[in-house]
């Protein structure tokens, strides 16, 4: 009753989706790209699975996909504590480290700022609370009998 | 570009407004997300300008580009987002009750509950 | 201060979540949030009226780059309302027992967001707290669970959801004419630039909060929602989110586009007019008191767009008095809906009288602001619209009266009298409005502050 087309597309585009909302999300600051941005395509990518194989299914495929919501908690709670321990130290919140100006650690290519921290909490959050919320829209509409 | 954003604009709302109309409820929902977006659009549109990254330290040569209205957008694009998460989870409820995702079942269901009520009233 | 006005309903509405709303400590912890939360609204209400306006740029940040919160008298006095309105009625559904997992945390959602919309200085800080609120008053709607209230709040949402979006598009469109979005420079720029376009957002704003008041030619969402909702959740509606619109028209209108709101002031009469014939004679033919007092809030929310349609210095208070008595009346009433037994239908009968305008009631001062007002100005169409309204409250008001209060107790009411607490703060809620009734000079002055904080907001 799914259409195999988009069975495949979602099959070949989950990996490269995730490393390119990966991408995003550590580039952000030195490049184009942020926390937000990088959650918002690995919710589409995600769920696309939903619409391609139907929420049990993407669920089997995708182990941790139902424990998602839980980490939009913790991704709150990180995104929190990176605005609120400048706080503990005397800086007003959302202080970054390093300062502008200073040089940041460097990882390859990588910019370790710790405004990138922030931002993996952001991403958590977006992530968890998309899949989460199409879950539960999901089973919801199920137990209704509905047609979703 | 002010044009093309306001076209856009223009088009977006006026499908959301045509799709507000429909009885089917998803229809509606489909509506309601394309008016966000055309809210968003006029958002964007409303500082729009051309110029070096808005990072500082800043170059005083020529001009920066406004970073606030991306920052609008962004905020409304969520409140957006939670709206229609909001707005599915009751069109599920709303069909679990009335068991008909349109607008129209649903007016006859109501119809049919007044009815039985002006009923018991005149029987009293 | 002003910071901790909103932030402590903030923190305890997100600590409330992870609750279940309905255990009874959950619900008096709730209960003892929103009253702290009053509280500090309050006193700084007091501070306000004392010391004149404050003001906090969040962040530390300079004037102008960070958001400002700012409490003027306009702001603080809706702010307490609104936060008295869901203490009371937040109250009243714990004493009745809460039914849904989320209800104290949704009402604390919403007394952060009406607190923060009140007292904020920033056009689109505005609109971000106007959509937490009205989320949360979404949810709220649906709370009962049956198919009436979920078919309500649909509705409800997908009205509002299109008049907030037309207040965003608003709100682009200041942005763009005025390359700010800071409440008082924005007024500043408006003044001066080209009226063309002052006008289409003027527009553009009203019919945003016309379609939150419920005004004439957008009214038609509200009765179903307000008489299918639950009492308490109408209450919460009628009383605390109507605010909203009346703030919002007297803020942006009187506040940021003085001139515009003179251009359209006969425009204002006639919808204003339209609205309280409309609402009452629909009112007068409904027979249920939830529909009755729907239909009521329509026409009520007539007089304060006549009253601003009067303007001036002694309009605007009218505007500001009455908006805030009818918010009372309306929470009032709507509480005292389901309840029955011994001074429940006294408590209704001052919220009626109240309605109509009749002393010793707060109604009367807000009625009689508006008269004066209206003679001030010389104008007939306004005293004679008072006039018909006020006939016609009376008339509806009582109908529903005598249906619901004049029949044997036995028969109104199939489980006997409600608890007593219920009916405490029913009867405290009429107190306070004959108190206002017999002793109106606060009512007054924080009118007359409003009014003048909106004019110097120049």
């Amino acid at each position: 009753m799914r259409p195999t087309l988009s069975q495949a597309v979602a099959r070949l585009i989950l990996l490269p989706g995730l490393a390119i909302s990966i991408a995003t999300l550590v580039k952000g600051y030195g490049d184009a790209g942020d926390g937000f941005a990088a959650g918002v395509i690995a919710a589409l990518t995600l769920l696309v699975q939903y619409v391609a194989f139907g929420y049990r299914e993407a669920e089997r495929r995708i182990p941790g996909l139902r424990r998602l919501p839980v980490a939009a908690v913790a991704g709150l709670a990180r995104a929190l504590a990176v605005a609120l321990v400048p706080a503990a130290r005397g800086d007003a919140i959302l202080t970054h480290w390093p300062p502008p100006g200073d040089s940041p650690v460097r990882l390859g290519t990588l910019e370790l700022v710790s405004a990138v921290l922030f931002d993996v909490g952001v991403f958590l959050v977006v992530l968890g609370v998309v899949t989460g919320a199409v879950g539960a829209i999901a089973r919801a509409a199920e137990r209704a009998g509905g047609r979703a | 570009m002010i044009l093309v954003i306001s076209l856009v604009v223009a088009i977006l709302f006026g499908a959301g407004a045509y799709l507000l109309l429909k009885p089917d409820l998803f229809r509606v929902i489909v509506g309601v997300v394309l008016v966000s977006h055309a809210a968003n659009l006029a958002l964007m549109g409303s500082g729009l300008s051309r110029g070096q990254p808005p990072i500082y330290p800043l170059p005083f040569s020529d001009g920066i580009s406004d970073p606030l209205v991306q920052a609008l957008t962004l905020t409304a694009i969520v409140i957006g987002f939670a709206v229609t998460t909001l707005l599915l989870g009751l069109v599920v409820r709303v069909y679990r009750s009335h068991f008909a995702p349109d607008l129209d079942e649903v007016a006859r269901a109501e119809a049919r509950r007044e009815a039985e009520l002006e009923r018991d009233e005149v029987s009293i | 201060m002003i910071a901790l006005a909103v932030g402590i309903p903030w923190v305890a509405a997100v600590a409330l979540l992870f609750l279940d709303g309905r255990r009874r400590w959950v619900g008096w912890l709730a209960v003892t949030a929103a009253a702290a939360g009053f509280g500090t609204v309050a006193a700084l209400a007091a501070l306000v009226v004392v010391d004149g306006p404050r003001e906090v740029v969040a962040g530390g940040w300079p004037p102008g780059v960070g958001i400002v919160l700012r409490a003027d008298a306009l702001g603080v006095a809706f702010a307490v309302l609104s936060s008295g309105v869901l203490l009371v009625a937040l109250a009243q559904q714990v004493i009745a027992g809460v039914r849904s997992r989320t209800f104290p945390a949704l009402v604390l959602f919403l007394a952060t967001g009406l607190t923060g919309l009140f007292l904020t200085g920033d056009v689109f800080n505005f609109y971000v707290f106007f959509e937490l609120s009205m989320i949360a008053a979404y949810v709220l709607t649906t709370y009962g669970g049956r198919a009436r209230q979920t078919g309500g709040a649909f509705i409800f949402a997908v009205v509002n959801l299109l008049g907030s979006f037309i207040f965003l598009i608003a709100v682009a469109a200041i942005y763009h004419v005025t390359g700010t979005l800071e409440m008082r420079a924005v007024a500043d720029q408006l003044a001066v630039v080209e009226p063309s376009t002052v006008i289409l957002i003027a527009v553009a704003l009203f019919v945003a909060f016309g379609v939150k008041l419920g005004l004439f030619p957008f009214h038609f969402w509200l009765p179903v929602v307000y008489a299918g909702a639950r009492p308490t959740v109408a209450a919460i509606l009628g009383g605390a989110l109507a605010n909203i619109g009346s703030y919002g028209v007297l803020r942006f209108g009187a506040g940021l586009l003085p001139r515009e709101l003179e251009l359209g002031a006969v425009a204002l009469l006639v919808i204003g007019g339209a609205s309280i014939v409309y609402g009452s004679l629909q009112a007068v033919s409904r027979r249920t008191a939830p529909e009755v007092l729907a239909y009521s809030s329509i026409g009520q929310v007539g007089y304060v767009l006549v009253a601003l349609s009067v303007g001036g210095r002694a309009g605007l208070a009218a505007a500001v008095v009455f908006a805030l008595v009818n918010s009372l009346n309306k929470a009032l009433l709507f509480l005292t809906v389901e309840l029955r037994g011994w001074l429940v239908g006294a408590a209704f009968a001052v919220g009626a009288l109240s309605v109509t305008g009749v002393p010793p009631s707060a109604g009367f001062f807000g009625k009689a602001a508006l008269f004066r007002a209206g003679l001030d100005a010389g104008d007939v169409a306004v005293v004679v619209l008072l006039f018909l309204g006020g006939a016609l409250s009376f008339v509806y008001m009582f109908q529903i009266y005598q249906r619901d209060h004049w029949r044997p107790a036995s028969a109104t009411a199939p489980g006997g009298s409600s608890p007593l607490a219920a009916r405490a703060i029913a009867i405290g809620l009429a107190m306070l409005v004959i108190a206002l009734g017999v002793w109106p000079e606060p009512l007054i002055s924080i009118g007359e502050d409003a009014a003048s904080a909106l004019l110097g907001g120049r």
